[in-house]
This record gives structure tokens, C-alpha cells and sequence, in this order.
């Protein structure tokens, strides 16, 4: 067609030509899409649409809020990251999928749970067999076996802990580790000197006794070293594959960094990670390292669990974990069946929970099912023990804790749901007392008051001024909901005739604060590293005090000190049990903060895909997950369903224009 | 003088805009570095990227390996040259476009620049073609219609699609087409040829119908401004059809003024959309930006900022070139 031609279709003497063009390439745009949209399946196709033996190949689709940083098991130390690394590295241990109160370590990589044999000087030693026949995934680092990964050994073990101690590699839990095996710090600060790490140097410590088994020596007694070697941070790792990604160019292809092409031995090894988009899993073939628990699970799930016990892992072929920053798309995309599970943020509370906690009708009617998990953490607000007013009273203290009424701030602020919490540990740890009564969390105005005069501040007035003592709460209001939280505590406190002033803060100068002391109350939490008591109790323990530690409050008793120290290192016992009981009725005597919660979380899983495990501390779990594809396929069928008519009645409204606009212009400009 | 003749006068326009980038980037650089530290200190930034739980040490280490522990300005141990500084360094990095790595995952920046560019693209190049095809039809029938109860009409729904933020139109535009309709997908990217289309389609469209009430009442404006002018009586006097005139001769003039526009905002389209990419789920450099400033990465926002400011000011330069180009009096002044 000539460009005259062109010009005589598309440029008549037409005066609603500028209204047509736009309304054909809108409907070019509509039919491209409707021609190569397929629905609103948001999803790219998985890798594969059959297994080998003809069943369907199983995907999981997951959102994770952000990408992670880093999926290098030796840096990786938030939520995010583990999520993903979790299944692409297995660690030596790991938490049973199903024991939760207490939690239970079971062996992963490891043969058995480790030995534990006295080492010199009062030390311990822990031996540590790995089962034979573990490989890593296939990748083309491995040169010598022609990109087969090779079997792991106890020296791929070793390598992880050197990594720790490479200044480069920044691991995060080094400075914990070394206080145990000074080997680490004396490499770091070695590597530190001459710039560069030796990888053949061997570090005092961490001993290869054979192919399979490895020692670690510790100076002195440390039970909890067991819950590290749970965690990433101990996870075997080739070193092939951190010396081949190396970010550099290679025969003119830049091969990316380790941390963004992990190399592992989990079950899913990475097929993609398109960052900002999606990470995409698929199933290693050689994994062994565990298989389907054979006991455990509540005994109403019998019928669930039983056919699966003992089956190798992981039970699905894929997964897609899709990165969704906005909790609006995160909850479309599971009301239209495009996300297996999700958590309940507050936007949709009220249409998914109902007033009694239960699932709403229209989300039970899908076979939606509704789960209420406690996270091991504690949130509290710290009294600094070091300022002259609160340090040095205690019925000043009690009395701010009795007044505080937490169950009215659950309400308020977590739609009910959260624990109140009456001692620092949360559930599931060993010691946690479930009837367990704190006399200064019953909200009790009335002795209160008493305990306020008996600190010498009848009705909150300083003798020594006649006016309202004044305390200050330092909070980081960065958002509405905080600012409504900070102006609950404040009211609570003022019930006592006192005068509550709020200084806000930036995070950073909350921090500093925090870490110098120049602070009256400040709100602070904690999430367990590990569910051993000592993880908790650590935050009162006098030499533990900040910048160094995390004892805020700056909490000093010798007698608390010297039950801690005694309890730290006891395996859990009747005994432990006793010392951890004295430990706690020394913070509830002293008050040292206020407890408030132990937060508890909603989340949602689809009917094709029920949730296996409800252990929060266990990362990979989707190895357990199990799908059913027909009843999705079917689900999805059935909740996006596209109507014609909605297409059909915008055409005829923009034809009606078009007509409208042809007959207004010829009457006139005729 | 150093240029006498009507190229040297522009020439010369030309290069007192360009020497004026200077000291307007250099403001820039300095108000973003310095809003950095009031905003988040280093140490807070390497607390909330190691982690809340991060030992000091491993703090300290993150800082140095980053330069963060050197003076802010001036570096005043003994032995050390002055300009060994945060901000020096800074400079110098920016101005010679050595954009380093992120803080957050140690990416080198220009990877990261380049692989979010094509996403941005996608959704702002067709986005701004779409609006303005739509905005300047819908302002020239109105221009048309001039003075009827349409063209009331049409300014009062103009009126009305300016009023909702685009977050309102985001929201109704995935309840209706991704929910509802299930035409497509709410949330999503996939570069793969033509199946792209699918993903862009509704941002394209949210952006192009949010952008129309303004734009339509904006360019409605040009053309009426256009329609009054002499030229436009002296053609109706000699008998040109209103068509003719508003194609032939408004439509051309009102041209100028909206290329100037259009090629004012171009450059900044590499930017992409901030709350678009981030609720679509487009890995486009606006979403890279929100990112950056929610996990703190300095090292990403600062780039951003100051690629951002370059981009803005070439418009604004390319702005200027154009209204001198097209307006003599503008090069004299």
C-alpha cells in the first residue's frame, strides 16, 4: 500500500479522525492481548508439564515481599533469605517439621545428632558424622565429575566454617562462634592482616577426622552450639562454587556471584532468579539427605500423613517464588487461586476472619484453610535499670507493669490475636510455663496506685516538685498504627497521675540511644536464634549489657547472673528446668521491662495445597508440601472466570461515541 | 562577544544551559548526601541490611569494606590526603559515572541500571505514546465542539480523572480487568516476545487513562489559545472549513508547544513509574528505587537520584533548545 493510499484510509477529510485512531489501536492492543494473553494467570509456565513416569509435575507458587540480598548460607541471616536458602542447602541438623513444643533437632546432612564427648580444659567436644552417598546439585563448577555434583564430605563441612572466618564473607554469627572456637578468630584476624584468607590453612577447632566425620572443640561448654548447626550458617558448601562464581568475566560471559548462584544440597537447586521478579526451584534428583518424618504429627492427621511416611523427598517438582512488594496483589493473587498460601495482612482481616477467630463463610466455602501460629519472639518495653528514677525503684516499676493493660492493646492493635506475654520466654521454648501467672501483667489499676505510693509517688505526684513525676518513652513512630501504639502506652502510664512524655526518634538514634543508655523506657523484641531459654535469658545477663550485647535494660543481679551461667551450659534436665523457674521469678520480683506479647500470625493456605508443617523455625519446609494439581487446575477454572458481555458493552459504548461524535459534527459543520 | 552571528547566538544559549548543569548537580549530590545522613546514619543502614542482630564487629567490617567509616567531608588524620573523604569519594565516583555496587546485594550498579531499563521502557514509552494519542484526540474534538454542552461535559470528566490519585486507578483497574473480568493478569512480568503484551497492557492503560484528564485539559488549552489567533480568522475569511482549519493550521501550530512537552519528559521515561512497577511487579528501575530507599541501599539511591537529576535537567535543557529553536525572541533574551 503506498504512503497515499495510507494516508487516504487513515487521514480523511474526517473530523473525528484523532477519536478513531486511538479506539483501532486500543482494540489492536485489546485483540494482541486477548490473541497471547491465555487469562490472568500471572504465572510463567513451569519447566516441565509431566514427570517422566506420566503424573503431573507439581509447582508451587509462593510470594516472598522482597528478593534477597544474598542466598550465600554463610552471610544470609533474615527471614527472607533462609525462606530460599532453606531449600537449597540442607544444614547438618534440623528442627523436626512437626515437634514444636518443645522443638526438636533431628539429623538432616548428619548421620545421628552429634556426639558430645568432654574436651580439654573443662571444653566440649562434638562429633559429627555425615551420611555417605550425599551429593550437591549438579552444576558446571564441577569440572572434574563433568558438572555432576560431587558427594559431599566432611572437608565441604570444614569449608563452611572457614568461610565464616573469611573477612570477606562478613558472616554475621562469627563473633559468636569465635568466643567458643578462638581457631575462627585467630584466621579472621590472620586474613585481616595479610588481606587475603588461606583456604588450605586449617583451623584450630574445626577438625576433619575422616571423609564423613567432623570435630568441633570448643574451650568451653556451649549445648546450644547444636541449634547452629541447624541453621544455614553451618550448611556445607563446595568450594568449587564459590571459586567459579565469582562475578568475573570468563571467556567473554560474566559468571555471576556465589551468593546469586547458590550451589548446595537441598532439594531444590536454583533454575532462575530473576531479581525483582521470580526465584524458580526445581527438584534435585539425587537428594537423600531426609525423607517423609514417620511419627510426629497430630494424630488427628493420621490419614493425611500416613501414605506419605517415610517417602523420599521433596514430594513436588517446582516452585516459584514470585516477588510481590505490595500486600494488595500478594492477597489478588490468592483470591484468584494464583498463590498457594499467604499471610492475612490487615487490609483483608475483616473479610477473612471472622469476630471469633474463625474463617469467614466465603473463604470456608472455597476450602480455604485458616492457620494461627505463635512466633517464638517476645516483645517488651525495657526499663533502663542504670537511670536514677526507675533503676533504683522498684514499686515504681511494678507499678507501671500492673497498670499496663495489655490484654485492651491486643485488641486494639492485633485484632486479638497476639499472646500476652507474663514471662520472657515465648511458647515452644524449654521452660516456657503455659498457666504460668505474672503478678505485675494483671491489669490491676487499683494496686497500682498502691504499688506507685509505696514508691514514694502517691498518685504520681514527685513529692520533691508537687508536680506529676515525668518519665520519657523514646519510640520510633514511622507509621500511624506505631503513632496510635505509642499514644496507647503513654495513656496507660499516665492512668497513674504520672506525666508520660514521647521523644521520637529515627531508628538510628533509637539505636544509639539504646546501645549508650540515655533512655527511660524504650519498646525492644526478640526473635529466638534458637529455642533454648538462654537465647532469652541472655538479654538480662549483666556482662551481655550493650554496645556489645543486648542486655538493654542494663539489668545487674549477681544472683541472676550466677543461675545464668550455671544454666547456660546444663543440657535440658528436671534440674535446668528448676534454675530456669528461679531465673524467671528474679525478673518478674525485679521487673526489669514490661512484658507485652508474644506475637501470633495468620496465614491461609489453598485447598490443593494443605499445610504440612507449622514450624516457624524450620526454613525449607516445601520439601514436605504436597499438591494436588487437578483441583487447582479446576479452582482456577471456576474463580477467573472471563465474561464476553463486558467486552461486547465497551465496544458498543465507544461505537455510540463514534456515532454520537459523527452526527454532533456533519449537523454542525455541515 | 565570543559568537556573533545567529548559530553563535545559539550556540552560545547552548552552552551557558549546559555550564549551568554544573552547579546544579553539584546541589544536587550535596542535598542527597547530606539527607542521607539525617535521614540514616552508615550504621544504621549496615544494622538494618546485616540485620538488627548483627555483632559490632561484623557492623564495623560492613562500614569499612564500604568506605562509611571515613570522615564525612574533610579527613583531617594525620597522614591522610583531606579529600580522602565520604563525600569526596562520592563525587568523584558519581561524576565520572563509576556507579559501584549496591550496599544491599554488592551488584555492580550499571548491571543492575541496564536490566531495569527495558522493563521502564515498557511501560512508560507505550504508556505516554497511548495517553498522548488519546489526550490530544480527546482535547481536539473538544476544541471541535468548543463551547457546547460536550465540551463541558468533556472538561468536567477531566476534571473528574484528575481528582483520583493513580493508586485509585490501579486499584479499580485490577479489581475490574484482573478480578472481575479475569482478562488479564493483575500482578506480573515475563520478557517473552509477544506474550510481554499481556503483563503491559493494564499498566500501560492505568497510566495512559490516569494521565488523560490533565493532559486533555492542557493541550485542550494549546489548541484554544491556537484557535483565536489572527491566522485562524484570516483563513476563516477565506473560507477554510472549520475541519480544516483545526487539522491544517491549529492542529500544526499547537504542535510546537506540545513536542516541547513531549521531548521535555522523554529523557525521564528511562526513570519508569514508581508505584506502577511496584504494584504490577515490573522490575523496572522505579521499582529498583523503592526498593533501594526501603532497605536502605545508599549505594542504588544515590545513583538514582543523581542519574535522575542528569535525565531531568537534559529535558529541561532539551525543553529550552526547542523553545529557542521554534522562538528567536527566547536565544536573545
Amino acid at each position: 500500500m503506498s504512503i497515499k493510499s495510507l494516508r487516504s484510509t487513515f487521514l480523511p477529510e474526517n473530523p473525528i479522525l484523532p477519536a478513531i485512531v486511538p479506539v483501532r489501536f486500543s482494540l489492536v492492543l485489546v485483540a494482541l492481548c486477548l490473541f497471547t494473553g491465555c487469562g490472568n494467570n500471572p504465572h510463567p509456565s513451569p519447566l516441565r508439564e509431566k514427570r517422566e513416569d506420566g503424573s503431573p509435575w507439581k509447582t508451587a507458587y509462593r510470594a516472598l515481599p522482597d528478593t534477597p540480598r544474598s542466598l550465600d548460607p554463610q552471610v544470609s541471616y533474615d527471614t527472607l533469605g533462609h525462606a530460599v536458602i532453606g531449600m537449597v542447602y540442607e544444614s547438618l541438623l534440623q528442627y523436626h517439621p512437626f515437634k514444636t513444643d518443645p522443638y526438636e533437632l533431628t539429623p538432616c546432612l548428619a548421620a545421628s545428632l552429634p556426639r558430645r564427648l568432654p574436651g580439654p580444659g573443662g571444653g566440649a567436644i562434638y562429633e559429627i558424622k555425615l551420611k555417605a552417598g550425599l551429593r550437591f546439585h549438579d552444576d558446571p563448577c564441577f569440572a572434574a565429575t563433568g558438572g555432576k555434583g560431587r558427594e559431599i564430605t566432611s572437608e565441604d563441612a570444614a569449608y563452611a566454617f572457614k568461610r565464616m572466618a573469611d573477612p570477606k564473607v562478613e558472616c554475621p554469627i562469627l563473633a559468636v562462634l569465635q568466643e567458643y572456637i578462638p581457631g575462627l578468630q585467630k584466621a579472621y584476624e590472620q586474613a585481616k592482616a595479610k588481606g587475603n584468607f588461606d583456604y588450605q590453612q586449617p583451623i584450630p577447632g574445626v577438625d576433619v577426622v575422616d571423609r564423613l566425620t567432623l570435630r568441633l572443640q570448643l574451650v568451653k561448654p556451649y549445648p546450644q552450639i547444636v541449634y547452629w548447626l541447624a541453621m544455614p550458617f553451618t550448611a556445607p558448601v563446595p568450594r568449587e562454587a564459590v571459586e567459579y562464581y565469582d562475578g568475573r568475566r570468563h571467556g567473554g560471559e560474566t559468571r555471576p556471584q556465589f551468593k546469586f548462584h547458590p550451589v548446595g544440597s537441598g532439594p531444590f537447586r536454583l533454575a532462575e532468579w530473576n531479581r525483582n521478579r521470580l526465584i524458580r526451584l526445581v527438584r534435585h534428583e539425587d537428594y537423600r539427605a531426609t525423607v517423609f518424618p514417620s511419627e510426629g504429627w497430630p494424630i488427628a492427621e493420621n490419614r493425611r500423613f500416613q501414605p506419605v511416611a517415610g517417602k523420599p523427598l521433596p514430594l513436588i517438582d517446582e516452585v516459584h517464588f514470585t516477588i510481590i512488594r505490595e500486600g494488595i496483589p500478594r492477597w489478588l493473587l490468592f483470591r484468584q487461586g494464583y498463590l498457594d498460601s499467604t499471610g492475612v495482612n490487615k487490609d483483608v482481616f475483616n473479610s477473612v476472619v471472622s469476630i471469633g477467630q474463625e474463617l469467614t463463610a466465603k473463604y470456608r466455602k472455597r476450602g480455604v484453610q485458616l492457620h494461627k501460629d505463635t512466633e517464638p519472639s517476645t516483645f517488651y518495653m525495657v526499663f533502663n535499670m542504670e537511670d536514677p528514677v526507675l533503676g533504683r525503684n522498684r514499686p515504681l516499676r511494678q507499678a507501671l507493669s500492673t497498670a499496663y493493660n495489655e490484654d485492651l492493646s491486643i485488641e486494639i492493635f492485633s485484632n486479638g490475636m497476639d499472646i500476652k506475654a507474663e514471662q520472657i520466654l515465648p511458647p515452644g521454648v524449654f521452660g516456657y510455663q503455659r498457666n504460668f501467672v505474672n503478678p505485675c501483667r494483671q491489669f490491676n489499676l487499683a494496686r497500682a496506685k498502691e504499688l506507685i505510693a509505696a514508691a514514694g509517688y502517691p498518685n504520681g505526684i514527685d513529692p520533691k516538685t508537687g508536680n506529676p513525676l515525668e518519665l520519657t518513652i523514646d519510640v520510633t513512630s514511622d507509621s500511624p498504627e506505631s503513632r496510635q501504639l505509642t499514644e496507647f502506652q503513654k495513656n496507660q502510664f499516665e492512668q497513674l497521675g504520672l506525666r508520660i512524655k514521647l521523644e521520637e526518634n529515627l531508628w538510628s538514634r533509637q539505636q544509639d540511644k539504646m546501645d549508650s543508655g540515655h533512655f527511660q523506657i524504650i519498646a525492644y523484641g526478640w526473635r529466638a536464634d534458637y529455642p533454648d531459654p538462654e537465647n532469652f535469658f541472655f538479654l538480662f545477663y549483666s556482662p551481655n549489657r550493650p554496645p556489645q550485647g543486648n542486655n538493654h535494660s542494663r539489668y545487674a543481679s549477681p544472683e541472676f547472673d550466677r543461675l545464668f551461667e550455671k544454666m547456660r551450659t546444663m543440657e535440658n534436665s528436671p534440674e535446668r528446668l528448676k534454675i530456669i523457674h528461679q531465673l524467671n521469678a528474679l525478673l518478674v520480683e525485679d521487673c526489669p521491662c514490661v512484658l507485652l506479647s508474644h506475637p501470633v500470625y495468620f496465614s491461609l493456605n489453598q485447598p490443593w495445597c494443605p499445610r504440612v508443617s507449622s514450624n516457624p523455625l524450620l526454613s525449607g519446609g516445601l520439601k514436605y508440601a504436597e499438591i494436588d494439581s487437578a483441583l487447582r487446575q479446576e479452582r482456577q477454572a471456576e474463580w477467573n472466570h472471563s465474561p464476553h458481555w463486558p467486552l461486547g458493552f465497551l465496544l458498543l459504548l465507544i461505537g455510540g461515541a463514534i456515532g454520537y461524535a459523527v452526527f454532533w459534527t456533519r449537523r454542525h459543520h455541515a | 562577544m565570543l559568537f556573533s552571528g545567529p548559530g553563535d547566538i545559539m550556540l552560545n544559549y547552548l552552552l551557558r544551559r549546559i555550564l549551568y548543569l554544573f552547579p546544579i548537580v553539584f546541589g544536587v549530590m550535596l542535598i542527597t548526601f547530606s539527607l542521607f545522613y539525617v535521614v540514616q546514619s552508615p550504621r544504621a543502614m549496615a544494622l538494618q541490611i546485616l540485620g538488627p542482630k548483627a555483632p559490632k564487629e561484623a557492623v564495623a567490617n560492613w562500614l569499612h569494606n564500604r568506605g562509611y567509616d571515613k570522615p564525612l567531608f574533610f579527613n583531617t588524620a594525620p597522614g591522610k590526603p583531606p579529600l580522602d573523604s565520604q563525600f569526596f569519594h562520592y563525587i568523584k565516583s558519581l561524576a565520572i559515572f563509576d556507579f559501584g555496587v549496591s550496599d544491599a546485594t554488592g551488584e555492580p550498579l550499571t548491571e543492575v541500571f541496564k536490566r531495569g531499563a527495558i522493563p521502564s521502557l515498557l511501560i512508560t514509552l507505550p504508556s505516554m505514546l497511548l495517553g498522548l494519542f488519546l489526550s490530544v484526540s480527546f482535547s481536539l474534538f473538544l476544541v471541535l465542539v468548543r463551547k457546547s454542552l460536550i465540551d463541558l461535559t468533556g472538561v468536567f470528566i477531566c476534571v473528574v480523572l484528575m481528582s483520583f490519585p493513580i493508586m485509585d486507578y490501579v486499584i479499580l483497574g485490577q479489581w475490574l480487568i484482573a478480578i472481575k473480568t479475569s482478562y488479564l493478569p493483575a500482578f506480573g512480568f515475563n520478557l517473552e516476545g509477544i506474550t510481554t503484551a499481556k503483563y503491559l497492557a493494564l499498566p500501560v492503560c492505568i497510566a495512559a487513562v490516569a494521565g488523560l484528564g490533565a493532559e486533555t485539559r492542557l493541550y485542550r488549552s494549546i489548541f484554544l489559545e491556537e484557535i483565536n489567533q489572527d491566522y485562524v480568522r484570516t483563513a476563516k475569511a477565506k473560507g477554510a472549513s472549520p475541519n480544516r482549519i483545526l487539522f491544517s493550521h491549529v492542529f500544526k501550530n499547537g504542535l510546537i508547544s506540545l513536542i516541547t512537552l513531549v521531548v521535555a519528559s522523554l529523557p525521564f521515561l528511562i526513570m519508569g513509574s514508581l508505584v506502577l512497577e511496584s504494584f504490577f511487579g515490573i522490575p523496572g528501575l522505579g521499582n529498583l528505587t523503592i526498593t533501594a530507599i526501603r532497605t536502605s541501599d545508599f549505594a542504588v539511591v544515590r545513583a538514582v537520584v543523581y542519574l535522575g537529576s542528569l535525565l531531568y535537567i537534559l529535558g529541561l535543557l532539551l525543553t529550552d533548545i526547542c523553545y529557542a529553536a521554534v522562538d528567536p525572541r527566547i536565544r536573545f533574551q
